[in-house]
Order: C-alpha cells, then sequence, then structure tokens
C-alpha cells in the first residue's frame, strides 16, 4: 500500500511568493538607499583628501592647485542622490554632483558641478585628482554588499 | 612600476604629442599630453598574498583644433589597444571655454608585474 505524504503550509508560501513581485520595488529601493549612502560617503571620503593651494591665477602657462575655497565649495554642498526611477521591478538612481548649485569662489559665483568636474577630470592648468572615480571604484564592491544584505534581510522579513 | 606602464609611457613620448607623466609645471603650447598611475583598480589574493596587481591610470590629451581631434585619438588609441588589449576606454571629450581648449581623457589598466618568491626546499623529499 503506498504511502500518502502531505505538506501543509506550501499555499502560505505560494502566496507569500505571489505577493513578492509587487513588493519587489519597494524593496529594492530600501536597498537602493542604502547603497547611495554608502557612495555619497565615499565621495566625501575622497572630497575631504583633495589637495590645495592659496589662490592664485594660473598666469603664463603656470598650473596651480585647487583654492581652499573651491574644495570647501565641494566639500559643505556635496554629492548628491538623484531622484529613484522605477521601471517594473528595477530601480535606477546616480550619485553625483549634477545640479548641487552655486557657490561663492575666488570672488565669483561658479556652479560646484563645473567646480567638482574641474578637480576631478583636471583642466590645462589643473591636475586632475580623480575623488569621485576612486570613491566609485573603492566603494562600488562595498554599496553592492550593503544592498545585497538589504534585500536579504528584506526577503526573511518577509517569508516568516 | 609594471612593466605594462612603462612600455605605455615610453611609446607616448615616441610621439609627435609631446608627453609628461603627472603633469606639465609650465603648459607647453599648442597640443601635449599628460599620463599618469592614479589608484589600485583591482587585485588576485591567494594563499594570503597578493599575487597579481591591477592598476588604473589616466591619459589626457589638450588640443586647441576640433579638426586635430582624430590625428590624436587615433595616435593615443592604436597604442592603447597594442598595450593594453581591451583593458581602456575613451572617458571624456570636454572643452575648456576659459582657454578654448579640448581635453579628451582615457582611462586604461595595466597588470603589475608578479614576482614569484622562490619555493622552500623543506618539503623535498
Amino acid at each position: 500500500m503506498p504511502y500518502e505524504m502531505k505538506v501543509d503550509g506550501m499555499e502560505e508560501i505560494s502566496e507569500q511568493l505571489s505577493r513578492l513581485e509587487d513588493r519587489a520595488p519597494a524593496v529594492a529601493a530600501k536597498a537602493l538607499y542604502e547603497g547611495a549612502g554608502i557612495m555619497m560617503a565615499e565621495i566625501k571620503k575622497g572630497a575631504e583628501s583633495i589637495r590645495t593651494a592659496p589662490f592664485k591665477y594660473a598666469a603664463n602657462g603656470q598650473t596651480r592647485l585647487p583654492s581652499p575655497e573651491e574644495k570647501d565649495a565641494v566639500l559643505s554642498v556635496g554629492a548628491g542622490v538623484a531622484k529613484f526611477d522605477k521601471s517594473g521591478t528595477e530601480v535606477n538612481t546616480s550619485v553625483g554632483y549634477s545640479n548641487t548649485g552655486y557657490a561663492d569662489v575666488n570672488g565669483t559665483r561658479k556652479p560646484v558641478p563645473l567646480i567638482a568636474n574641474a578637480i576631478n577630470s583636471g583642466t590645462s592648468f589643473m591636475p586632475k585628482q580623480p575623488f569621485v572615480r576612486k570613491a566609485a571604484k573603492s566603494g562600488g564592491t562595498k554599496a553592492m554588499q550593503a544592498m545585497k544584505d538589504a534585500i536579504e534581510a528584506e526577503f526573511t522579513a518577509m517569508t516568516k | 612600476m609594471p612593466e605594462a606602464y612603462e612600455a605605455l609611457v615610453a611609446a607616448l613620448k615616441l610621439t609627435d604629442i609631446p608627453f609628461a607623466e603627472y603633469g606639465w609645471k609650465t603648459r607647453p603650447q599648442g597640443t601635449y599630453g599628460v599620463v599618469q598611475l592614479e589608484m589600485e583598480a583591482g587585485s588576485m589574493d591567494g594563499n594570503g598574498e597578493k599575487l597579481d596587481r591591477a592598476w588604473e591610470g589616466s591619459i589626457d590629451v589638450f588640443f586647441r583644433l576640433l579638426s586635430e581631434r582624430d590625428d590624436v585619438m587615433e595616435t593615443v588609441e592604436e597604442i592603447l589597444a597594442e598595450i593594453c588589449g581591451d583593458s581602456w576606454t575613451m572617458n571624456s571629450l570636454q572643452y575648456e571655454s576659459s582657454t578654448g581648449l579640448f581635453h579628451v581623457e582615457w582611462v586604461f589598466q595595466v597588470i603589475g608585474e608578479h614576482v614569484p618568491e622562490p619555493e622552500d626546499d623543506d618539503d623535498a623529499v
């Protein structure tokens, strides 16, 4: 006589799994928020290490370092996080200096994104100090791990 | 310094574009370039030590006329393809309005030379 095996509670799990798709964007957004925070902290750490020198005009083909005012502008405004863009179960954002406003630097009002870009990728009269690229390199794996942990924590909380 | 990076610098210095490592103190007239090694891009770790290291650096070229762009890019990218293989990318093309210069930036990666440690002979039978 064949044995009958019965497992209870599968309906509950399947119901939970079917609900997962609806909740995935919220979970992803939560994880992305964690990741973006880590990237911002890394960029700030990089901005703190910018080398400076007192301001002078780079006349006669000379080069110059960023002035302390320019560093302050980049540091005080800080990198921003773009609005989360949700499409289906995908959530995207970007961290950087776009649309971070203006600052009074060396006697003129300058856009902070341009100052950050000039320091990050260098100009003909300023050696480059790629603090954003360095942050992306060193913070990428950290942010990814934090996002993975956040998703797993959320998932275990959901299926309990 | 990784050997591939030294080869890259030597090859760039043979071109028509005047190149300097880690920037110019006084900028030359006309087209000029800068090459530098910036950071560790990653490493292959094993046995509690770094077996191989990848380094990241960048090449910047400044020029005045947009018509020079194709020549500049062909010169640099041929050298990059020869020495770095596929591990390089053109990062940006910018225009400096205050000086009227164009600025192209490439980012490349090279592998540092791995010097293997001599094996222990204790286990030899």
